[in-house]
Parts: C-alpha cells; sequence; structure tokens
C-alpha cells in the first residue's frame, strides 16, 4: 500500500512537470499563430481555422485513445483499420437498407468489439500489443476491402441530423470538431480525478507494484484497448458523417500520426507518462504546423520531411533536457 | 516637326499600352489559381501542372501546385479547405473520391470561387467543367492501335486493376471497338495485375504460360505496363508478343526504347492542366456567359512509340526519361 501512495505522490509531481511542458507547448502554438497571421492575413479567417479543426477531427479522436494505451505503457495500431470497419460497415449497413442510426451504433459496437479483443489478447494472454494491434490493423482494414470490394460506398440521402455531426457546424464551429474537444475535456479529467483510469498510469509505469496493490492489470489493459477502439470508432462514424462515403482507405496512417502527436504533447514511449491535453497540442501544432505550408505556399515536397523533423526536434530537446536534469 | 512627331508618337503610345492592358486576355500576377491533387508530387500531376503553369504564363497570372502526400479523403479535403479559405481566383483539384468532394467544392463555388476538376471528377458537385480523358476513348484507342499491329488478327490478353472504375472503362472500351470493328481479334485472358508490379508480373507470366497463343497484350493502366513487360522478358517472349502499354512510368518509357514495349498509350496530362486553367481565367473573369463552358472537355490520348516518343513526352512537360523538367 505504501508503494502504491509512493506512486501517486510520484504521479503528482510528475503532473506538475507536464504543466509545465504544455505551458510551453502553448507558448508555441500562440506564436506560431502571431507568426502566420503576420505573414498571411489568411490565417486568422473563420474559414480556415474551422478547416485546420474540422481536419484535425478525427485524428485528435484517435490520439486521445493512443495516449491511454500508451500511458498504460502499450500501443495500439489497430486504431485506422477500426475508423475504416466502423466507418464501412454502417454504410454497408445502410445501403442494405437498414435504418442509418442503428447502422452508426452497429459499425461502433463491432469497433468496440476489435478493441475488448485486442484487450483480452494483451492483457489476458499477455501477449505483445504491437503483434496483436499489427494483427488487428490487417485484419479490420481488411474486413472494410471485403465488405467494399476496394470501391467507395456513398449514402446519400441520410437524415441531416446524422450528416450535421460531422459536417454540421454550432457558430462556425464545427460540431466534429466540438466532439473531440469534450472527448478530451472529459478523458483529461478522469485520467486526473477518476480511479479506473488514474490505474492506466500505475500499469504503466510499473506492472508488478500495480499488481501488488491490488490491480487488475490484465482489466485495465482491456479497458483501455476498449476505450482506444471506441474513439477510434466514434472517428469513423463521425468521418463517414461528414464524408457521406465510406471507404475502405479512412484512417490510413492515422496510427503513426497519433503516436507521434502524443509523443510530441510528452506521452512516453515506455508507459506511465502522458497526458490528453499535451496530445492535443501535440495535434494541434503538427496541424497548424501543415496548415502553414499550404497557406504559404511551401512545396508539397516539403510536407511530410517537416513533420519528421518536427517529431525529431521535440525528442531530441527531451533528451538534452533530461539528461541535464539527471 | 520633331516635337509634333514626338507628341503624335507619344500619344500612340500611351494608346497602345491603354489598348494593350484592355486586352481581356491579361491578368495580374497578383491573382492566384491553384492545383491541388492527393498523393502530390507524383510525375503524372506534375505534367498536368506544366500546362496550368504554360497557361498561366500566357496569361500573366501566378499558378500553385499543392496538395497532400497521402492517398488520404481527409488529408486532400483539408488542404482544399484551407486554400479555399485564402479565396483564391480559381482551383482545379483532381478528386480523390467524388462524393466525399461536394460539399467542399460547393462551399468554395458559395464563396464565388470557381472551381474546375480535372483527371477524376465530382460529377454531383457544382463544379463548372471536368477536363480529363474519356476513358472508353482511351480503350478505343488502343484497340486501333493493336489491330493494326497485328494485321487485325491474333489473340490478345488485357492486364489491368480488376474493380476500378476508370481501367474498367478503358477495358469496356477496348472490346467494343474489337467486337465491332476486328471480328479476327480475339480476347482470351483478362489478367489481374492486383495493382502491384510484382503481382501484375506473376499473374501475366502465369497466363503467358497457360496461353502460349498470346500474340499482344494490353496493359491497361500504368502498373500493368511495367509488369506487362517484365512478364514478357522472363518468360522470353520478347518480339513474339506485342505490348501496349499505358502511361509513362520511367521504367515504361525505357521498355519502349528498348523495344520491349511497342507502344504507350499518353494521356493528355498537359492539356487537362492548360484547359482548367483557360476555363477557371474565363470563369474568374466573366469574360463569357457559364453556358460557354463545357461540363466536360476530353483531352485525349495519343501513342507513343519508340519513334516519337520523345517528342510526346517533351509536350507533356516531361523529360525523355520522364521525370518533371521543373
Amino acid at each position: 500500500m505504501s508503494q502504491n501512495v509512493e506512486i501517486l505522490q510520484k504521479k503528482r509531481t510528475r503532473i506538475g512537470i507536464f504543466k509545465f511542458r504544455e505551458s510551453i507547448l502553448t507558448i508555441v502554438i500562440i506564436g506560431l499563430g502571431g507568426v502566420l497571421s503576420l505573414l498571411t492575413p489568411y490565417f486568422l479567417t473563420s474559414s480556415n481555422i474551422s478547416a485546420v479543426l474540422i481536419g484535425l477531427s478525427a485524428e485528435g479522436l484517435v490520439t486521445i485513445g493512443m495516449v491511454m494505451v500508451m500511458i498504460a505503457g502499450e500501443i495500439d495500431l489497430s486504431v485506422g483499420g477500426i475508423m475504416a470497419l466502423s466507418s464501412v460497415v454502417a454504410g454497408a449497413l445502410f445501403l442494405s437498407g437498414v435504418n442509418i442510426w442503428l447502422s452508426a451504433v452497429v459499425g461502433f459496437v463491432l469497433g468496440a468489439l476489435s478493441g475488448f479483443v485486442n484487450g483480452w489478447l494483451v492483457g489476458t494472454r499477455k501477449i505483445n500489443s504491437f503483434i496483436i494491434t499489427l494483427a488487428m490493423m490487417g485484419m479490420t482494414r481488411g474486413i472494410a476491402y471485403i465488405l467494399t470490394q476496394g470501391s467507395p460506398l456513398a449514402i446519400g440521402g441520410v437524415p441531416k441530423l446524422f450528416e450535421s455531426f460531422g459536417g454540421g457546424d454550432i457558430l462556425g464551429i464545427p460540431i466534429f470538431a466540438l466532439i473531440f474537444l469534450s472527448c478530451a475535456v472529459v478523458g483529461e479529467f478522469c485520467l486526473r480525478k477518476v480511479k479506473p483510469f488514474r490505474e492506466f498510469y500505475f500499469v504503466g509505469s510499473n506492472v508488478t507494484s500495480a499488481r501488488l496493490t491490488g490491480i487488475d492489470v490484465g482489466k485495465t489493459k482491456m479497458r483501455v484497448f476498449i476505450l482506444s477502439a471506441m474513439l477510434a470508432s466514434l472517428a469513423g462514424i463521425l468521418t463517414l458523417s461528414r464524408f457521406l462515403v465510406a471507404t475502405p482507405i479512412t484512417g490510413t496512417g492515422v496510427e503513426l500520426r497519433a503516436i507521434a502527436a502524443a509523443v510530441i504533447g510528452g506521452t512516453s514511449f515506455s508507459g506511465g507518462e502522458g497526458t490528453i491535453l499535451g496530445a492535443v497540442l501535440g495535434v494541434l501544432i503538427v496541424n497548424l504546423i501543415n496548415n502553414a505550408l499550404i497557406l504559404l505556399n511551401v512545396s508539397v515536397y516539403w510536407q511530410s520531411f517537416v513533420n519528421g523533423l518536427l517529431l525529431l526536434v521535440v525528442v531530441l530537446i527531451d533528451n538534452f533536457t533530461q539528461k541535464r536534469s539527471q | 516637326m520633331l516635337k509634333k512627331l514626338g507628341v503624335i508618337v507619344t500619344v500612340l503610345v500611351l494608346f497602345a499600352s491603354i489598348v494593350g492592358a484592355q486586352s481581356p486576355f491579361q491578368g495580374s500576377p497578383s491573382e492566384t489559381y491553384y492545383m491541388i491533387t492527393f498523393l502530390s508530387g507524383i510525375n503524372f500531376w506534375k505534367a498536368c501542372f506544366s500546362g496550368f503553369e504554360a497557361a498561366a504564363e500566357l496569361l500573366g497570372v501566378r499558378a500553385v501546385y499543392t496538395g497532400h502526400p497521402t492517398f488520404d479523403i481527409n488529408g486532400e479535403v483539408t488542404v482544399f479547405n484551407q486554400v479555399a479559405a485564402k479565396k483564391p481566383a480559381g482551383i482545379a483539384v483532381t478528386a480523390i473520391n467524388p462524393d466525399a468532394f461536394v460539399k467542399p467544392i460547393n462551399e468554395a463555388i458559395e464563396k464565388g470561387i470557381p472551381v474546375v476538376t480535372f483527371d477524376s471528377d465530382s460529377p454531383d458537385s457544382k463544379r463548372y467543367s471536368f477536363i480529363g480523358v474519356g476513358n472508353k476513348n482511351a480503350g478505343a484507342a488502343a484497340a486501333h492501335f493493336i489491330a493494326k499491329l497485328l494485321g487485325g488478327k491474333g489473340e490478345v490478353a488485357l492486364l489491368y486493376s480488376v474493380g476500378q472504375g476508370n481501367v474498367e472503362e478503358r477495358v469496356q472500351g477496348f472490346l467494343e471497338t474489337v467486337e465491332r470493328h476486328y471480328p479476327g481479334l480475339k480476347v482470351v485472358a483478362k489478367v489481374n495485375d492486383g495493382g502491384e508490379q510484382l503481382t501484375a508480373t506473376r499473374n501475366m507470366a502465369a497466363a503467358l504460360q497457360a496461353h502460349p497463343e498470346i500474340d499482344a497484350i494490353f496493359c491497361v493502366d500504368g502498373v500493368a505496363g511495367v509488369g506487362g513487360a517484365q512478364a514478357v522478358k522472363e518468360t522470353g517472349n520478347v518480339g513474339k508478343v506485342k505490348v501496349l502499354a499505358f502511361d509513362v512510368d520511367p521504367a515504361v518509357i525505357s521498355y519502349v526504347k528498348s523495344g520491349i514495349i511497342d507502344g504507350t498509350v499518353v494521356q493528355g496530362m498537359s492539356a487537362m492542366g492548360f484547359w482548367s486553367m483557360m476555363a477557371l481565367y474565363l470563369l474568374q473573369h466573366n469574360l463569357v456567359p457559364e453556358a460557354y463552358i463545357p461540363k466536360f472537355v476530353d483531352c485525349g490520348v495519343i501513342i507513343a512509340t519508340k519513334d516519337n516518343i520523345a517528342d510526346v513526352l517533351d509536350a507533356q512537360g516531361l523529360t525523355p526519361t520522364g521525370l518533371p523538367k521543373k
């Protein structure tokens, strides 16, 4: 028990340090925004901000789940496949005559179920999460390909209300982005205050002592994979509602972008550290930089390079500051 | 006297410059037109952009190429929305998915930005025009070429990505032309290239074993061209089996030059870019009623052979090896 208290105290101080990182990221974002609005008059237009926000929302939802999985010391590569699976299942059901709401729920549940399988194999069978979710990534996207036979499924004629979740806006702010931000706020709150969520930190930083303090490690890991899959499914359904088309390519590569954003936001690859706030700021920075490249007419060949460079710079800064503090 | 002449000359020059400035085909360099693609930076788009840029130069306006580096719907739509937020003079976009682009294109047009699609259309959107290649016509041109190559008599295999819309249309155009004009030609095998070179080579080599009587292969897409030629080479059929490829992959070009491939169908890439720019300019400057803008422009194909391939590539803004000039 004393060990648990010790870990808790350690966590508290760490969370204190993270506030430092998050404020640095916030300053960078404000600085970036300032420079951009000086360089181009189009940056601070409502249409540009809303384009950036809706563009990052799906990625952001997935990142929230990824942060939790990484805090618990695991990795989830299947999120992109689950996005495709949930949206394609919902789209295919709708086209076969099922009500769109029911279709969406079934797609969502199937996605969450993939997370359950991930969690069971990683938590209970103790198989490496990289391998399990790599397999699940192939299978989920594979099902999306099989169901669509490779071609996109257009779902025109759905009720306006369904369309508005992914494509509508409230006072000019995309609803998709509002959903993402609410999930982020709730997630951050839970990670700080709610016990089943706080256990992710214990499990991620030291499995043995977590077990000794009476935490059911298997169940905790299952919980985190289900959460990650639910967020990915939600992203898939909202993407379907936004574009009104379900394609097997939905969410391609999103797992790696989510991992990058999480790491930029301070999530540790070895578990036990990370915040959703930081990751949201990470998503924002990556997308603002991409926005800058487009607004400033930078050659398309630089886009991938700059994203890679950003990640490298952040990791290097981490590396140097940690060495100094040691 | 001299003074009078001077006055007359000055008046003439002034008059000429006024008349010059009033030419409706003289734009301003501050007018920026965008070309947006998915898989940004590949040679095909660069060739399209060479035409776009050439037209912009003639009109004295600015042309910018941008896009998203991967095959990702959200990625391309986000770039499109961010470009639209800059209120450019016009946008030519190739739609990664016809349905996903309906809303973004319509929103841009509502803001008063002229939008045309090129290469891949979004027919349900309000885009003013689609400037591309009639796939059926391209298939028909291929049929005429192969008939001429074989003297109107022989057995043909088709190698292509089964199920891919534009490619299937080419196949349809090919089959219809054969049926109507060349009773001596027989299509004996349809082979799937799986969208990938290794698969294309393996499957085509197997088909050549199964049908030793094949006289010619029509490789209906870019991947098939390389795979078909490779299969002919590896099975020792060079010269015996004629090959017609599609598009100008650098490997295809070198095979055309070395005689392994007899010809390749080259799409009017630079024409797509050129006429996209012209249409956007006419719309931006309100020079003609909207009804004067054709809803579909077929930029046609030309079949490049050993004799003319250098000239064909040059006209498409490509170097003799098939790389972008710029």
